[in-house]
């Protein structure tokens, strides 16, 4: 697929230009997270580390695929992937196995799947299709409903999983596309409001009591101290008793004496936290930034529309969990199961990642070449 | 083209979009900063404090009864030392400290802890077990001086009778690895499930649920809070049918003696005694148990473990003949009229076939043939009759199968015919060996509770009942035996002879309880001779059967006994079942009444 455009070949030149820096703090961040990992899970019966480790490879091969993979050729192709996802996503229903309340994983041989991460991708694809081919200043309402409608179907699907976190994940998606290809702030407000309608008929007919306490606990700590106030409550202390410097590496009280629940896969933050400090989170929080300004860059000098509207998916992607699960290891936001991206524990979740970044540097690579 | 004019449009609200990201970013950043920094020391401070302990709540198990609601099976608590590494301030002085209030020298608390080391600093290591209360109490008072110490209650098994009821009951064990597994998160590491007998096989029932206790202490092992508590469910109770009078009496005869002996009624299958000599003492089990006390149990002659009631398979011997003789009648091949003459010998096939009255019992009929235990009547009606014949009636009567006892591990025994001895030998049966089947000898096999289970047809009037230790209430299964009534009254009556008229079993005889009975002597070696087996070494001796069962006409109870190497069966297992009988009908409390 290298070379699907003859006016204009793409040579090992134009490798050179590529935002590489953005790659580099996923490898970086990766690294952290195997080493946290292995810190987190010492005490366990099994280390995880070579599980992630061998992950992470996987998830490098996958980057290599993504990258030379062109975008143009996908979003050719975005309704039978969306398709196909989503049958992915209703077999899970009928098939999955469960882990943590939510019914989502899809076992294939020795490994895990969880489709929801697929979906994500191939909502994205689909969007930035769609949005791409509007093509005016301002998209119109029918047109955000379509839009909604795209990324309603898998919302839906996971939701019925019972994970509402990996659900609550593909509106930021939507919601960076759509503000990206031009609604009006308007229609944004009203969008909101319909949003606010729509989580209170959720919280009132859709959700599970477990999921309920989880929202009222975090509103009143002490309502719930076993459970998910518990969670909060070592979360922060993990947090908080890492103090400037830390405790050193596998030196964190909090997790190796197992106070800390999902310690390796969404409490990874809370571990590094309370082993590097203030510090170390400082320097995860600038590896991310790092990856999310180099992604902007790529949007921002990219030729055509499906390319800037495919990085800002995933860049919303990628952000939102970011900001999502540090907030949520220091107590800003209610629990959900949302993991760190390239940190934590996790199979199809890092190679999603890895395809992401692909994806976007794929494009920075061909941006002379499509239009 | 349109696309390049509307890129603009997309790429205008990017940097707005960057910046708020930095912005979010820098906010989530001053939290950290907030929480790691500002706040730092009073959440280093909560980690210091922060001890979560898990302890389960261990589940009472089940206790066990006997028929009267005696007490076999108690639990009684037991108070352990635990030390908690992390929380002495000075290591030796804590040693000294247990080391004055166990009376144990320092240097083996010390070694104690050696073997612990490697664990999780923060785990508590069992120091002592079996704390006396005024040691309990000196460690409570000086809690504050010495946090390190705790004191843990474990309930430990106790069986009162020790080995009197060891087979019956079995003994608990540590969990195996492939238990655990099968358990699927109802045991944990460590905990204790039945092993062997009552204790086994009822495990589920007995076990109940532990519970669980999360507590957070502080460092200083004051509790701070407490997260909620699992219940924990005491397991169920069990009455068993067993007879402590009886039991005590049957393991009291076996002190020097191997063998068992089981007393069951033959109306419902409840078993009153059963005994399997030698036992050996299940409270060595309650705590793990060292190398040199295992070694000795397992290394003991005649291995204790061994339940001999239903695990061992021994020739049936002249108790067979009972089956052999409802066989010839059935089969029509014998009647009550018919006799032979014994002279001590025959011969048939060319071989001769020495009767055990080497003088000979004259001429016999088959009454008195049961009676006198006449081996050469028996020769004849087993050439008669045959191996398929026999076999089949043995089986009728449930020898060669399981009786469903509710224990486990019990043997089939062996009924031989055509098919066996060529599928499992290879060669086809000797018409000889028949009439070696024919007095219970050859390559017949059969359980002690197989014999008791023989013994209850005969005693009930043809039925075959399921044995079983746990008391049941309503009547029990029963299956009846297809042989006609007439054949098993005719046997019955020659039973009632052998114990009360001038027969082989008159050792048994009781004034005022009516026994019916079947002596047993089974060869060991292959006598050229007769000779008299107590002259022979121990292990040459001659095993000794008696069945029985009272009263003869309305039975209520069923002894079988079994003595390995005891010599003849009136002399060795006799005596024991007639002093059941008179514990179950005479006993000093008079419990029973027989006007």
């Amino acid at each position: 697929m290298l070379a699907t455009f003859p006016d204009q070949q793409l040579t090992v030149r134009h490798l050179g230009g590529v935002r590489w820096g953005l790659l580099a703090s996923a490898i970086l961040l990766a690294l952290i997270g195997l080493a946290t990992i292995h810190s987190a899970s010492s005490e366990l019966a099994l280390d995880y580390l070579p599980k992630q480790a061998l992950r992470i490879v996987l998830g490098l091969v996958a980057f290599a695929i993504a990258f030379s993979l062109d975008y143009q050729v996908l979003a050719k192709f975005s309704v039978p992937i969306y398709a196909a996802a989503m049958f992915l996503l209703v077999l899970v229903l009928v098939i999955g196995s469960e882990a943590g309340g939510a019914r989502s994983w899809l076992r294939v041989g020795a490994a895990q799947l969880q489709p929801s991460d697929i979906a994500k991708l191939a909502t994205i694809l689909l969007l930035a299709r769609y949005l791409a081919g509007i093509n005016r200043r301002f998209v119109r309402i029918p047109q955000i409903l379509a839009a909604c409608g795209i990324t309603a179907l898998p919302v839906l699907l996971v939701a019925l999983e019972r994970d509402l976190g990996g659900a609550a994940m593909f509106v930021p998606i939507l919601a960076g596309m759509l503000l990206v290809s031009g609604v009006r702030w308007r229609v944004l407000v009203a969008g909101a409001l319909v949003l606010l309608v729509l989580g209170a008929l959720v919280w009132n007919f859709a959700m599970l009591d477990y999921q309920r306490t989880r929202v009222k606990t975090f509103l009143s700590p002490g309502s719930d101290p076993l459970n998910a106030g518990y969670q909060l409550q070592q979360s922060k202390i993990a947090v908080g008793s890492g103090m400037l410097i830390g405790r050193g590496y596998m030196q964190g009280t909090q997790s190796q004496l197992r106070f800390l629940p999902a310690r390796h896969t969404d409490f990874i933050f809370a571990v590094l936290a309370e082993e590097w400090g203030f510090l170390g989170v400082l320097a995860v929080l600038v590896l991310f930034s790092s990856y999310i300004m180099n992604g902007f860059a790529v949007a921002l000098r990219a030729r055509d529309r499906t390319a800037i509207l495919l990085v800002v998916g995933f860049l919303s992607l990628v952000s939102f969990h970011v900001v999502y699960n540090t907030a949520m290891v220091v107590g800003l936001v209610p629990i959900t199961g949302i993991p760190l991206p390239f940190l934590s524990y996790g199979g199809s979740f890092i190679v999603a990642n890895f395809i992401a970044a692909g994806l976007i540097l794929g494009i920075d690579f061909r941006r002379y070449v499509n239009r | 083209m349109e696309v390049r004019e509307h890129r603009d449009d997309l790429v205008r609200r990017l940097p707005a979009l960057r910046l708020v990201f930095l912005i979010v970013v820098a906010l989530i950043a001053s939290c950290y900063w907030l929480v790691q920094v500002v706040h730092g020391t009073f959440y280093r401070e909560r980690a210091e404090n922060n001890r979560l302990r898990k302890a389960a709540i261990q589940a009472p198990r089940g206790l066990i009864y006997d028929r009267h609601g005696r007490l076999l099976v108690e639990n009684i608590p037991s108070y352990r030392l635990l030390f908690d590494r992390s929380r002495s301030a000075d290591f030796d002085a804590s040693i000294r400290f247990a080391s004055q209030v166990l009376d144990r020298p320092a240097d083996d608390l010390q070694r104690v802890l050696e073997r612990a080391r490697g664990a999780s600093v923060y785990k508590p290591v069992l120091l002592a077990e079996d704390l006396a209360l005024a040691q309990v109490a000196r460690f409570s008072v000086e809690a504050l001086e010495h946090p390190e110490f705790e004191i843990d209650v474990e309930h430990l098994r106790l069986y009162r009778h020790g080995p009197t009821t060891a087979h019956v009951l079995g003994y608990l064990g540590e969990a195996t690895d492939r238990e655990l597994q099968l358990a699927a998160g109802e045991l944990g590491a460590g905990d204790l499930v039945g092993r062997r007998g009552i204790e086994s096989r009822r495990d589920s029932y007995l076990r109940g649920r532990d519970g669980e206790r999360v507590v957070v202490v502080d460092s200083r092992g004051r509790l701070r809070e407490e997260y909620g508590n699992r219940q924990a469910f005491s397991g169920r109770d069990l009455q068993l049918a067993l007879d402590l009078d009886l039991q005590e009496e049957a393991a009291r005869y076996f002190e020097n003696r191997v063998g068992a002996a089981i007393a069951l009624d033959p109306r419902n299958g409840e078993i009153l005694a059963f005994a399997s000599s030698p036992s050996y003492n299940p409270n060595v089990f309650a705590r793990r148990l060292d190398r040199d006390q295992w070694q000795n149990i397992v290394e003991a002659p005649n291995d204790p473990l061994q339940n001999r009631a239903v695990q061992n398979t021994y020739s049936p011997g002249s108790v067979f003949k009972i089956v052999v003789a409802v066989a010839g009648l059935e089969e029509a091949v014998v009647n009550e009229k018919d006799r032979v003459f014994c002279r001590g010998a025959t011969r048939i096939y060319n071989r001769r076939f020495r009767c055990w009255k080497a003088a000979g019992h004259g001429s016999v009929n088959l009454h008195q043939a049961i009676r006198e235990s006449c081996d050469v009547f028996f020769y004849h009606l087993g050439q008669k009759l045959g191996i398929e014949k026999i076999a089949h009636y043995a089986r009728l009567f449930g020898l060669g199968g399981t009786t469903g006892i509710d224990l486990e591990g019990e043997k089939r025994g062996l009924v031989p015919d055509l098919e066996w001895s060529l599928k499992a030998r290879g060669e086809p049966w000797y018409p000889g060996e028949t009439i070696s089947v024919a007095i219970g000898q050859g390559p017949l096999l059969v359980t002690p509770l197989q014999m008791a289970s023989l013994m209850a047809v005969f005693a009930n009037g043809g039925y075959r009942i399921e044995p079983h230790l746990v008391a049941r209430d309503g009547t029990a299964p029963r299956r009846e035996v297809a042989v006609g009534r007439a054949s098993l009254e005719v046997v019955r009556k020659a039973l009632w002879a052998v114990v009360n008229d001038r027969g082989t079993g008159a050792s048994a005889r009781l004034r005022n309880v009516d026994i019916a009975g079947k002596t047993g002597t089974v060869q060991v070696v292959e006598q050229k001779a007769w000779i008299d087996s107590s002259e022979l070494p121990f292990e040459k001796r001659d095993h000794a059967w008696f069945g029985s069962f009272a009263p003869a006409e309305d039975a209520e109870l069923v002894v079988v006994v079994f003595v390995e190497h005891g010599g003849k069966g009136s002399e060795a297992a006799a005596p024991l079942a007639r002093n059941l009988y008179e514990k179950y009908f005479n006993g000093a409390d008079g419990a029973r009444d027989l006007s």
